[in-house]
């Protein structure tokens, strides 16, 4: 697999082949989306798991982008990430470049190495949010609220159409107060192939 | 939460994500009213909402920036600050063209070739009339009345005559899409006490 550095040049000749939108018209129409979520479900554990269904719901569909605009560069991904770290590699230099131009970082593996995390420093999703203080009343605590769920979905419905399926939790997150954001990666079973029982031959 | 315009760091203005990345959360946003609307109209109406809160903040946003002095006082000036700064500002290029209505006095129009609302989208035959760009007739019905000048904004998708608008060979040339049939028209009628206004301050 190519060296870190490679997929960080890959990932930024993607992202110069993108037709761009502008990124506050992003962040503005997603917290329409967040803001929507809040006043229907109220407890923000449930719009947390919203958003991560909306999320998985655009990864299972942005992957297919994203594996054939990376292959038409010449990369053939398909036969290049050989372990996790690859993988962990291509989601952060090469996914998160092409779409949201943002440079995504990946540490923290495991001993075991399957689990990683990636950090973000900018966070397209969040420009302009800020979270309202403790409420000492108690009420719906919007501190709960994991407003930048959407990437755990994403990554979750993406690796999963390459037959990973992965566990993804928001860890430290800028709108509390963390100096970056970090989204911890864990692999939970690799999948076979195959459309599954229904279609097998009798 | 809140939404704050100035963040220590780093300016969001003028940067930039993939056009993909705002269509997957914008097909989202749309799916997710469609889930929740019990008709079309209804489902527009849920977008125009959606789209007049973003339209409040932009009109904050594009003011505070171009650093305009004075409120727009005039009609006209309004629908210049929306066709060509605010335009600027959301899609990086100015309205296609700004129109008034022959017929009436209180209508005037908006219109986009390429709205990026719509640039993935395909209306199925059921939907009928709907138009995806509704999220937009919001955000200028925002911007408007946060300007205080009222006025009930409609999108509408309208053929494209032979020769009106003159494609690139080949169809768009950003998305490598093939040239669109249709454009949106964004319908914008005052209400009577603006126009009211507006001429008592031509006198």
């Amino acid at each position: 697999m190519s060296s870190k550095s490679q997929a960080a040049q890959a990932g930024q000749a993607l992202w110069a082949k993108m037709p761009k939108a502008n990124a506050e018209l992003f962040a503005l129409t997603y917290g329409s989306l967040v803001t929507e979520l809040v006043r229907d479900y109220e407890d923000p554990i449930e719009v947390n798991a919203q958003l991560d269904r909306i999320g998985y719901s655009i990864g299972v569909r942005c992957v297919d982008e994203f594996l054939s605009k990376a292959d038409v560069a010449g990369m053939g991904l398909t036969t290049q990430c050989q372990n996790l770290r690859d993988t962990a590699e291509v989601v952060a230099k090469m996914g998160f470049k092409m779409f949201l131009g943002i440079q995504a970082e990946v540490g923290a593996f495991s001993q075991d190495q399957r689990c990683f995390s990636i950090y973000l420093q900018d966070n397209p999703l969040s420009t302009f949010v800020e979270l309202p203080e403790d409420d000492p009343s108690g009420g719906e605590d919007l501190r709960r609220l994991k407003y930048s769920n959407l990437y755990c979905g994403v990554i979750r419905g993406a690796l999963e159409q390459v037959n990973l399926k992965v566990d993804c939790n928001i860890v430290r997150d800028t709108l509390k107060g963390d100096e970056l954001n970090e989204i911890r990666v864990e692999l939970k079973e690799v999948l076979a192939d195959g459309a599954g029982d229904d279609y097998k031959e009798e | 939460m809140q939404h704050y315009v100035n963040r220590g760091g780093s300016s969001s203005e003028g940067s930039a994500v993939s056009l993909s990345a705002f269509a997957y959360v914008y097909s989202e946003l749309v799916q997710y009213h469609q889930g929740r609307a019990a008709s079309i109209s209804e489902l527009e109406r849920r977008l125009e909402s959606a789209g007049y809160g973003v339209g409040l903040k932009v009109l904050e946003l594009v003011a505070y920036r171009t650093k305009e002095t004075k409120r727009e006082t005039r009609l006209m000036s309004i629908l210049h600050f929306v066709s060509s700064s605010v335009w600027k500002a959301l899609f990086g290029k100015s309205a296609d063209s700004l129109e008034r209505s022959i017929d009436h006095a209180d209508e005037f129009m908006i219109v986009d070739y390429e709205p990026i609302t719509s640039t993935f989208v395909s209306v199925p035959p059921d939907l009928g009339q709907l138009s995806a760009d509704a999220y937009v007739s919001g955000i200028i019905a925002g911007v408007l009345d946060g300007a205080g000048f009222s006025a009930r904004v409609t999108a509408h998708s309208v053929n494209v005559e032979e020769g009106e608008y003159a494609k690139p060979q080949g169809g768009n040339v950003v998305t490598g899409l093939p040239a669109r049939k249709d454009k949106a028209v964004f319908l914008v009628k005052f209400s009577q006490e603006v126009l009211a206004r507006d001429a008592a301050l031509e006198r």
